[in-house]
């Protein structure tokens, strides 16, 4: 596992001397990236952020010039229930989506990280899922699941567990849920790959100890398997929550944000709020608010690096 | 070694329902119109045809320009993260100065940016220097998260090349530049074609940027052509899936070819700093 979550501070090799002389050069190496990051994704993120504070419409956008306004566009925002209710599906749409993915992830490794015949054939199937393009991935599920002729009624309708057609995009919990489904399925097979490797670092001396205790197959995942993961379980989880909490294209492939705004999570109400109805304020708060989440997260996450380092 | 036999029949099941989604998208482009609204689906095409393919990736102007488009995108992301991205890479393996530690973070933070926060205000920014519905802005913007992702997976192969092969490349009078080109690179091969086909990939399926930024229709990406072209589709199933599996085919084979180091670069650009 050490070598998954290898240090963000790689220390210099003991043999090789600490140089001074080329250093000069060897930073011009690194001026185009600087600079290049800084003038298309930091820049353009401070602008937004601005924009949050000023009066920023149409008109706004096309001549240049905004007034400033403190925090009204904030509290235009907070004062609307479609912010909330755009935060709070983010929230479901994200945790539900980590949850799946994990607890698919861990399915998968469980049973990957044995040796069998065939093993990396069937691994590198299933990372297919995950880099397949999004508009690919919706565009099937969506097919999947029409009511009508999708697959899925279909084999529904073979068990005997539904009547007639069932439109999962339709309703707002179903699209909900199905949404989640498709985001999970993509995501797991990435899961999957960091948990082989946290469960190939499980010293299998706990599991002869475990057994010799007596210890059940379940009480063996339960007692060795699970704490033993926790590090990399913390890992996935919140790279997970980062890559769900931003996502827009799936969703918006899927279902537009509906059924009426069913699932319109924070990404699309950006969106729209900045496309449909050209508030490029408002649009920025709900950005701004975007920003704020994985920001606290990842401070987190190399909180639990460091205490790794540490341990 | 019966263990092993059931582990096996049960991840071949596994594997199988995981990937049916592909398998489903396949089926239904190589069939007729008429043959998608069967109840209950036929679960191999009979007989199979091209005509979906033939109608709606090369009889449809705006599919066929969308892949165009996206293929001029890709290409152009890559070229430029490559030119950016390797040398940012190889400078931040070699050097030993206070601030390598923040420049890895900011180039590891980027990555965790959704795309929609760099989209809107690129779209009023881009606007004001005539970038909108333009290459060149499209491109712009693809690097924006796939320079960052491309030097944390091609740091750790530059790390691999010992410095004293490289002292020892500018004692026999190489430029420091000189090194880099004639000694680092050279060896990091497979480094530099992960980064590319990675960014490819990103570029090939990206749609916030396309959506946002190729207003008019000329220059979109086909995702976003295919997105424009939802409700026009309608039932037209087997015509979707007939695109939808044109846009995965590049996919399925550069990933084919080279997923041992897609895998390896991906994982670790997202994990490693």
């Amino acid at each position: 596992m050490t070598a998954v979550l290898e240090r963000t501070r790689t220390p210099a090799p003991a043999h090789r001397p600490r140089r001074r002389a080329g250093n000069r050069a060897d930073q011009l190496f690194l001026l185009p990236a600087v600079l290049f990051v800084a003038v298309t994704v930091v820049y353009p993120l401070v602008y937004s952020v601005l924009q949050a504070f000023q009066d920023v419409g149409l008109r706004e956008v096309i001549r240049g010039g905004a007034e400033w306004v403190g925090f009204a566009n904030f509290a235009n925002q907070f004062g609307r229930a479609e912010f909330w209710q755009a935060l709070w599906l983010s929230l479901v749409y994200t945790v539900g989506t980590v949850v799946l993915t994990y607890v698919g992830g861990l399915a998968l490794a469980l049973l990957f990280v044995h040796r069998f015949a065939g093993r990396n054939v069937m691994r590198a199937l299933l990372m297919l899922a995950w880099i397949l393009p999004t508009v690919v991935g919706a565009n099937v599920w969506r097919w999947l699941l029409d009511g009508s002729y999708g697959l899925l009624n279909a084999v529904l309708r073979g068990l005997g567990l539904i009547e007639g057609d069932v439109f999962w995009l339709g309703q707002p919990g179903p699209a909900l849920v199905s949404v989640i489904a498709a985001t999970a399925w993509s995501f797991a097979p990435f899961a999957m790959i960091l948990l082989v490797a946290g469960l190939q670092g499980v010293p299998t001396m706990l599991y002869e100890a475990a057994r010799i205790d007596g210890a059940s197959a379940w009480q063996q995942f339960r007692h060795v398997t699970l704490p033993a993961l926790r590090p990399v379980s913390v890992t996935v989880m919140l790279l997970i929550f980062i890559f769900a909490f931003k996502t827009f294209d799936t969703i918006y492939l899927m279902t537009r944000g509906g059924p009426g705004g069913a699932t319109l999570t924070l990404p699309l109400y950006a969106f729209q709020e900045a496309f449909e109805f050209r508030r490029y304020d408002t649009a920025a708060v709900a950005t701004t608010v975007m920003l704020l989440v994985p920001l606290v997260l990842s401070i987190f996450y190399f909180r639990s690096l460091r205490r790794e380092e540490t341990a | 070694m019966t263990r092993e036999r059931i582990r096996l029949g049960i991840a071949v099941a596994v594997t199988a329902v995981y990937l049916l989604p592909v398998y489903w998208m396949l089926n239904t482009s190589f069939k007729q119109q008429a043959d998608v609204f069967a109840r209950p689906p036929a679960l191999v095409p009979v007989p199979p045809t091209l005509a979906a393919y033939q109608t709606a990736v090369f009889g449809d102007p705006d599919i066929a320009r969308g892949l165009v488009n996206t293929f001029v995108i890709a290409t152009g992301t890559t070229v430029l993260t490559l030119v950016v991205a390797v040398p940012a890479a190889y400078g931040l393996a070699r050097l030993r100065i206070r601030w390598v530690t923040p420049a890895l973070l900011l180039f590891l933070a980027v990555q965790m940016i959704p795309a929609v926060n760099l989209a809107l205000p690129m779209f009023v920014l881009f606007g004001r220097v005539g970038l909108v519905n333009t290459y060149a802005g499209l491109i712009i913007a693809n690097c924006s998260l796939s320079i960052p992702l491309a030097i944390t997976i091609m740091r750790p192969y530059f790390l691999s090349v010992p410095g004293e092969v490289l002292e020892a490349a500018r004692v026999d009078g190489c430029t420091t530049f000189g090194a880099f080109v004639r000694v680092a690179l050279p060896v990091s091969i497979p480094g530099v074609i992960t980064m590319a086909v990675v960014s490819f990939l990103g570029a090939w399926g990206e749609f916030v940027f396309g959506l946002a930024l190729a207003t008019g229709d000329e220059l979109q990406p086909v995702s976003v052509v295919i997105a424009k072209l939802t409700n026009a589709f309608g039932t037209r199933w087997n015509e979707l899936m007939a695109v939808s599996a044109v846009v995965a085919v590049p996919v399925i084979v550069l990933f084919v070819l080279l997923q041992r180091y897609i895998v390896a670069g991906l994982t670790d650009g997202a994990t490693k700093g």
